[in-house]
């Protein structure tokens, strides 16, 4: 199910078509929204928790969405929001002595980006793994804005699109493309 | 290589790729989620129904101390008072000879 107007998915329907549409918001948009909490976190958990809240929130919020921008943007911002009072909390933590000195910087473990264990994978899918950490670890290695609008590009979003998710304006989205485009095409010259 | 070419292998770098099962997976688990959430939302609306309610238990369980009123205070003051009249009353009612 493809949904693209807010004004086709308010939710003043008997339940199970509600769902129905709810299901189809979260299939149209799940993978973008997953893959910048997974690209901004490195911790698999916490993407899923974020992408878990984006929805609920959206669908909570969804008839407030006035349209100004596309659902896909407003979606984005959204999360990226919900990415923000991560790292927030992560820091409080970090600096009231709970976190096992976390830093934003630090390489994630293998099992946060992937989920099933690698031992039981076979050779090939060993080496997207080593691929996806280093993917990963050359994204940790960006200034935060950065690697929003580093990660939102790889979602394909137009420059415009980026500075609508991220209150940002198109000039400043060109500027952190074009340093972390660079730092990346560095770190991951060899795959490329 | 052009720009824009490298610009799209870069962005396949950095996608995520993960098998149907798990978007299957997560998006039940966003709508089971969800509807928990409802759940609480509406028992929700019943919190200052049972605000009151816990209010009104603490007010009817608490044990009423009685302080005596400045009336009380009076009145055994004054048949203290009587008292003490009475006792006179009796020795007055005594002939002298007899004392």
């Amino acid at each position: 199910m493809i949904v693209t107007e807010n004004k086709d998915i308010a939710p003043e329907l008997p339940e199970e078509r509600v769902e129905g549409r709810f299901a189809g918001l979260i299939e149209e948009h799940q993978q973008r929204v997953y893959s910048m909490a997974l690209r901004l976190t490195g911790n698999a958990a916490a993407a899923d928790d974020i992408t878990q809240e984006t929805f609920i929130a959206a669908w909570k919020h969804i008839k407030g969405f006035r349209g100004d921008s596309s659902l896909k943007t407003w979606l984005l911002r959204i999360a990226a929001n919900k990415v923000r009072s991560y790292w927030r909390w992560k820091k409080l933590r970090s600096w009231v002595g709970l976190a096992r000195g976390e830093r934003e910087e630090d390489a994630p473990a293998l099992e946060d980006l992937l989920p099933d264990r690698p031992q039981d994978r076979p050779e090939a899918a060993a080496l997207a793994a080593d691929l996806e950490r280093r993917v990963q670890a050359a994204i940790n290695l960006l200034p935060p804005r950065q690697r929003e609008v580093a990660v939102l590009r790889a979602q394909e979003l137009s420059i415009a699109e980026i500075g609508a998710a991220l209150g940002m304006a198109e000039g400043t989205v060109k500027a952190h493309w074009f340093a972390a485009k660079k730092k990346l095409t560095g770190s991951l010259g060899e795959y490329l | 290589m052009k720009e824009e070419e490298k610009e799209k292998e870069l962005a396949a770098l950095l996608a995520v790729r993960r098998p149907e099962d798990f978007w299957l997976r997560q998006k039940n688990a966003i709508i089971s989620a969800a509807s928990e959430k409802r759940a609480p939302a509406r028992a929700w609306l019943l919190m200052p129904v049972a605000a009151a309610a816990a209010l009104m238990l603490v007010f009817l369980a608490r044990t009423p101390v009685r302080v005596p009123g400045p009336e009380t205070l009076i009145s055994t003051a004054f048949l203290d008072h009587l008292d003490l009249l009475d006792d006179m009353d009796v020795l007055e009612a005594v002939p002298e000879n007899e004392l």
